[in-house]
């Protein structure tokens, strides 16, 4: 346990070895770095960028590239100066790192993505109660109080935290003030409530490949990319180069499939044409290409997508359709 | 008023003068509505009005400009400005256009509402007040306390005809404060810290389009954010990026912004777009004295040509402001 008033003491610790990150307030609740807790806010739900861009960051430098007397000359970019520390990630998205890592770390590891992954230590924050209107993790089997993914977690329980210390890494943390720490009674666990589960839709949407209603949806669905930039889970990225061809630098940048440019081959030929195929196709890999592939659904139900949605669709909405119109 | 829309959709429908009707349905929570598209006579029960229908259906219109047929839809006040623009662009004709205006009372700030209540069930308009109904009780809070930010300057085109009118078509009057306050303020600031504000705000910028997306003036066929040759902005979302993004999408909108306020609505990491978009539309009213989206004969200032454009004839004058 960790009395609430001694938690910015040990965070500016933490400031003092680490690069550490947490939840402020720029225009809205965000990630990102600082340097002492003042900065940091704790009466929130959630960031509204998801914690995904410290780890696939929206635009990332690759490397630079030159010409030089009949050879190219690439210098590598990237890299951590210092180990860092993710303070106040929730449990939504520390679930969902786990699934950006069968992504990133499949057959051929992506050393950008892993070395910010590998280097980042986390510290999680149970989720307040009750939940924003959005919020429906517990429905895809996730636990708001649960510290899957992270190394630490802390839960609020009025002037205290309970301390969850799951690996060697959040031992150092915590080692780094154990004076501020102390054992807990007994029974202070809380536990997360399940809501009703919504997984059957992995086994349902298969099937509705033709049906109507993608056509329905995209109807009202304006193609911005509010839904995949804000998901924690969605992952998908452009190559650009950006310079001349004697010199420049290539960067990745965060691409969306909701973008009528995003499958537009060379000669202008676009397989997803409209917004049907698209629509269709950011439900069909989370719920079907996604868990076919890693055995997972891929949404951890964090809401952002229907908080954020410009025309007010609910991905909840969605998969009950799912689940109503399909067979399995 | 939603039971005489349902009547009149029906109606439409029933004798096939339109295709489909474009309205406000429920969604998936007490606080969110979603536009929906009815197409048969049965389907109109799921048409809704509350003081929650933020949304400009009129974006939608874009998806008619290939079809032969007839569409039809339920406008507020600041929507019908953009069939106005839509119109004149030559983008929708206008007699394939139902328009059903609703008279609007004033639209609920989300935000607001949230800070104020939680669990809010409906809120409806009455007079001076909004009806929150939370649980069991209803709350009767003063407008001026809930109003989006544009409804303070509410303002209507001039003339418009539309087909059906579900009651009085008047702008709603609150508030004193100039419309341009908040462009005003910005502009008495010294020019280096006008800059810091807004790199600020474009620094935040995820570039998910959703600003453009939402605009019912944003119907270029090709984009010129999405041109790949030549390739006028990079994906890559510095802060030089961000803002030459927005400052192109502004000056696109001289003469044509009709300040529906969607583009910050939407804005999901809350740039305040709403005061650039002021910004454009004061200096065209000062320059040209012209508003977009009033009548549809309304000469928009960048296709005309006057020899003796008043408040151009002067330099002096110009520097003076």
């Amino acid at each position: 346990m960790i009395k609430k008033a001694h938690l910015t003491q040990w965070l500016d610790r933490v400031a003092q070895g680490y690069d550490l990150f947490g939840p402020v307030l720029d225009g809205v609740v965000q990630f990102e770095r600082v340097n002492s807790s003042d900065q940091l806010v704790f009466d929130y739900a959630n960031s509204v960028v998801p914690p995904k861009n410290l780890f696939l960051p929206q635009t990332e430098c690759l490397f630079a590239f030159r010409r030089e007397e009949g050879s190219i000359i690439l210098e590598p970019r990237g890299g951590l100066e210092r180990e860092r520390v993710l303070f106040g990630i929730r449990p939504c998205d520390a679930r969902s790192l786990l699934l950006l890592d069968e992504v990133f770390n499949s057959d051929l590891e992506d050393t950008y993505y892993q070395e910010k992954r590998r280097g980042t230590i986390l510290i999680g924050l149970a989720c307040p109660s009750p939940p924003q209107r959005t919020c429906f993790c517990t429905s895809l089997g996730i636990d708001p109080l649960s510290p899957e993914g992270v190394d630490v977690l802390l839960t609020d329980l009025g002037d205290r935290y309970l301390v969850e210390v799951t690996t060697e890494k959040g031992e150092e943390l915590v080692g780094l003030s154990q004076e501020l720490f102390f054992p807990s009674a007994e029974g202070e666990k809380l536990k997360g409530e399940k809501g009703k589960s919504l997984e059957e839709v992995g086994e349902k949407i298969g099937s509705l490949w033709e049906d109507g209603y993608w056509r329905e949806l995209s109807r009202r669905c304006l193609g911005c990319g509010v839904c995949t930039y804000l998901c924690p889970t969605c992952h998908c990225f452009d190559l650009t180069d950006v310079g001349s061809t004697l010199s420049g630098k290539r960067f990745r940048c965060w691409d969306s499939c909701m973008f009528a440019d995003f499958t537009r081959m060379a000669g202008g030929v676009n397989p997803r044409p409209t917004g049907k195929e698209r629509v269709r196709q950011r439900y069909f890999d989370k719920f079907s290409y996604f868990p076919e592939q890693y055995g997972v659904l891929g949404c951890v139900g964090c809401g952002r997508c229907s908080q954020y949605c410009p025309m007010g669709i609910d991905i909840r909405t969605i998969i009950n359709e799912v689940i109503a119109r399909g067979a399995k | 008023m939603e039971q005489e829309l349902r009547e009149i959709v029906r109606k439409l429908l029933e004798e096939g003068a339109i295709e489909y009707f474009i309205g406000y349905a429920e969604g998936f929570e007490p606080l969110h509505t979603t536009p929906c598209f009815i197409e048969r006579g049965e389907q109109v029960q799921a048409l809704v009005w509350s003081p929650l229908c933020p949304y400009n259906l009129a974006r939608y219109l874009h998806q008619m400009k290939n079809g032969a047929g007839k569409v039809g839809l339920v406008v507020k006040g600041c929507d019908a400005r953009a069939i106005v623009e839509l119109v004149k662009g030559n983008q929708i004709q206008r007699e394939r256009v139902v328009v059903v205006g609703i008279p609007c009372q004033g639209q609920v700030d989300l935000a607001k509402l949230e800070d104020a209540f939680e669990g809010v069930e409906a809120v409806e308009g009455k007079g001076d007040t909004f009806l929150v109904t939370v649980g069991e009780k209803v709350h009767s809070v003063e407008k001026e306390r809930l109003l989006r930010e544009k409804c303070f300057s509410c303002r209507h085109p001039i003339s418009f005809e539309y087909d059906f009118v579900l009651g009085e078509m008047s702008p709603l009057v609150y508030g004193s404060e100039s419309e341009f306050a908040m462009v005003e303020e910005l502009e008495r600031l010294p020019v280096e810290e006008r800059r810091a504000f807004w790199r600020a705000q474009f620094e935040r910028c995820i570039r998910c389009y959703a600003c453009r997306d939402i605009c019912y003036a944003c119907y270029c066929q090709e984009c010129i954010f999405e041109s790949k040759a030549p390739r006028w902005l990079e994906k890559t979302t510095t802060p030089l990026d961000n803002q030459t993004y927005h400052l192109i999408r502004a000056w696109h909108m001289v003469g044509r912004c009709i300040d529906c306020g969607e583009c910050e609505r939407v804005c999901p990491v809350g740039i305040p777009l709403r005061r650039l978009y002021k910004k454009v539309e004061k200096e065209v009213e000062q320059l040209f004295d012209y508003r977009a989206g009033m009548r549809v004969e309304d000469l928009p200032p960048l296709v005309t040509f006057a020899a003796e454009e008043p408040a151009l004839s002067s330099r002096q004058d110009r520097s003076e402001r």
